[in-house]
């Protein structure tokens, strides 16, 4: 069993609680101001899902299921990023505000769930066992523990890369999404994900200049990673999960969810957010922090991107 | 890096099926409270309102050292937590209420963090270690690792760390605020007592709903959890500086006589060690209710509690 950073010895003095990360420190003053209640500001009323039919509600149920399943993630997994902050001493402002983006993170799971309720029950499992190893996991939690895999390069892949396109997609969904309660729900999520995504950038611009051209390399991998082997797999998007019977199952549940203006996309809409999403990130992270990324390839692109 | 004599040894998760619904009635509600009961430390206590202009030198310093000792306790949270949520997450069949409610009480113990610190700041300056190194190893106590450790019982680290430290912190800040006179140390403690009130009651609530369905190999594992964790740890002067029984505390003690003469938020060190027996009381009153018998146990100096 390899050693992760639970294995080394406390050592919290000197403990810093000072600013010392000026953004990070007002990220976490807005998430305190903009807290919401899934359970009270949504008008659940105005969902009205005797308009749908029964072929479209179950697609929007599972959608909505699977949405929780993803936030899930990040409240089973990401807070090991706060133990590490701790443990290595970082800026004290992280570790406060992950506590509230981790509160965030379950609001968000309760949010969608409740959405799948209201539209006539939540799902506890993808329909087809082959579409967990999609879905279960990014790997953030090893990553977080294991101490000789560089915070800046988990960061860098899980909050610049990652979230980031998940939030591009976001914003995509409040454009095309019809029913007024889906759309507020995916609206109020993606307010809390600018701050999530803030955060990174906030992170990363204090520690690149800081980074040997080793470390530097290390975070260009993980980012390389996170896309490669995550987001090309179809975490976030079913489209781009290796085609079996399963992962066309949930294309489809995405296409009828879309149809219905309940909350998703399709390949065909999500294909230029995705692909204008990376090329952003690309040219950020060269403008930003002197990283080339590559080109990447998938099946479903005829041009490498 | 240093490392334990043997790595720990994480549950391994099986996200699905993935259960989101209320299981538990009155932790559900204690999520939704909390949610409702969201305050704000930056607009909801009124910093320039302090009574501090007039209080003496002295008296200030030995603030500073008794609210910067409880921002290292409660920076406690700040690993232990996540750590607590991402088990409750890798266990199997645990329900989602305790996963939402940790979620919320992290950011609560942040708050607290920040207000303590900030206090500490306005007497004259946070601390940020104590003035001997022999306190340093009774804060290093890798809490986070114990809370994710396989070999640990979930159940029996709940009733030890919330169950009971939980309900210690909320007998103390309680007695802080009934003797605290000037205004701004009133307003963070009251507020901190709103929120330590749910955070105990969570330990008590869950531990009770537990308790049914524990074998009795796991209720003697409850006791000497419970019981190891004041020898260990509270006798160390962990909570209450009195009860230390390897460390001279009686510079820590002049300090809180002082600050509670001053009104500036304490009691004395006899009247902290009084509320801990009273708590042991009580804790050991309502386990007997749940048929966990917490055997003696014995201080060196002050006897039986």
């Amino acid at each position: 069993m390899s050693l992760t950073i639970l294995d080394a010895p406390e050592a919290r003095f000197p403990l810093r609680l000072g600013i010392e990360n000026k953004r990070i420190r007002e990220l976490f003053h807005n998430a305190t101001r903009q807290q919401w209640n899934p359970a009270t500001e949504i008008a659940w009323d105005e969902l009205h899902p005797e308009q749908y039919d029964d072929a479209h509600l179950r697609a929007a149920r599972m959608y909505w299921s699977r949405r929780a399943w993803g936030e899930y993630g990040a409240i089973s997994e990401s807070p090991a990023l706060q133990i590490r902050f701790c443990q290595e001493h970082c800026v004290p402002d992280m570790a406060l505000f992950f506590s509230i983006r981790s509160q965030e993170e379950a609001r968000h799971a309760e949010v969608c769930w409740r959405m799948a309720e209201a539209l006539g029950g939540y799902f506890e499992e993808p329909a087809a066992t082959a579409f967990q190893g999609s879905v279960a996991t990014h790997g953030i939690r090893k990553m977080a523990l294991d101490p000789t895999i560089s915070l800046e390069g988990t960061i860098a892949a899980l909050v610049c890369a990652a979230e980031e396109i998940a939030f591009d997609v976001f914003r995509h969904l409040i454009d095309i999404t019809v029913n007024p309660v889906a759309r507020h729900v995916t609206r109020m999520i993606l307010r809390d994900e600018v701050r999530h995504c803030a955060f990174g950038w906030a992170y990363m611009e204090q520690r690149m200049p800081q980074l040997t051209a080793d470390e530097r390399e290390g975070v260009r991998q993980a980012v390389i990673t996170m896309i490669e082997k995550v987001e090309l797999n179809g975490y976030h998007s079913s489209w781009l999960a290796p085609e079996t019977p399963a992962s066309s199952a949930e294309v489809e549940v995405d296409r009828l969810t879309w149809e219905a203006g309940l909350g998703a996309t399709t390949e065909e809409l999500e294909k230029p957010v995705f692909l204008k999403s990376i090329a952003v990130m690309r040219e950020r992270m060269a403008a930003d922090w002197g990283l080339e990324i590559p080109m990447f390839r998938h099946r479903k692109f005829a041009a490498p991107f | 890096m240093q490392t334990s004599p043997h790595a720990t040894s994480m549950p391994v998760e099986r996200r699905f099926p993935l259960e989101l619904q209320k299981a538990d009635d009155d932790i559900r509600a204690l999520y939704e409270t909390a949610k409702k009961a969201h305050w704000n430390p930056q607009t909801d206590i009124a910093w320039s309102a302090h009574g501090l202009a007039g209080v003496d030198r002295d008296t200030l310093d030995a603030a500073r050292r008794v609210w910067s000792r409880r921002a290292w306790v409660e920076f406690t949270g700040m690993a232990e937590t996540p750590a607590l949520l991402i088990r409750f997450c890798l266990e199997m069949n645990r329900e989602s209420d305790p996963k939402y409610f940790l979620a919320v009480r992290n950011t609560e113990e942040a708050w607290h963090v920040e207000c303590f610190h900030r206090y500490a700041e306005a007497c004259g300056g946070y601390v940020e270690r104590p003035a001997t190194a022999a306190w340093e190893p009774v804060f290093n106590r890798t809490l986070y690792r114990d809370a994710l450790d396989a070999e640990v019982s979930i159940d029996a680290y709940v009733a030890a760390h919330c169950a009971f430290v939980d309900s210690l912190e909320l007998a103390l800040a309680t007695a802080w605020l009934e003797s605290a006179r000037e205004p701004l140390a009133r307003a963070i403690l009251a507020r901190c007592v709103g929120d330590y009130e749910r955070h105990a009651r969570f330990g008590m609530m869950y531990a009770r709903r537990r308790a049914a369905a524990m074998d009795e190999a796991l209720r003697g594992r409850v006791a000497t959890a419970l019981q190891r964790h004041v020898e260990q740890v509270e006798f160390a002067g962990y909570h209450c500086v009195g009860l230390s029984t390897e460390i001279d505390a009686s510079a820590e003690a002049a300090d809180l006589a002082r600050v509670a003469a001053a009104g500036l938020g304490a009691v004395g060190a006899d009247e902290e060690i009084a509320i801990f027996r009273r708590c042991v009381a009580r804790t050991r009153d309502a386990f007997a209710t749940l048929g966990l018998a917490l055997p003696p146990i014995a201080h060196r100096h002050l006897g039986e509690f």
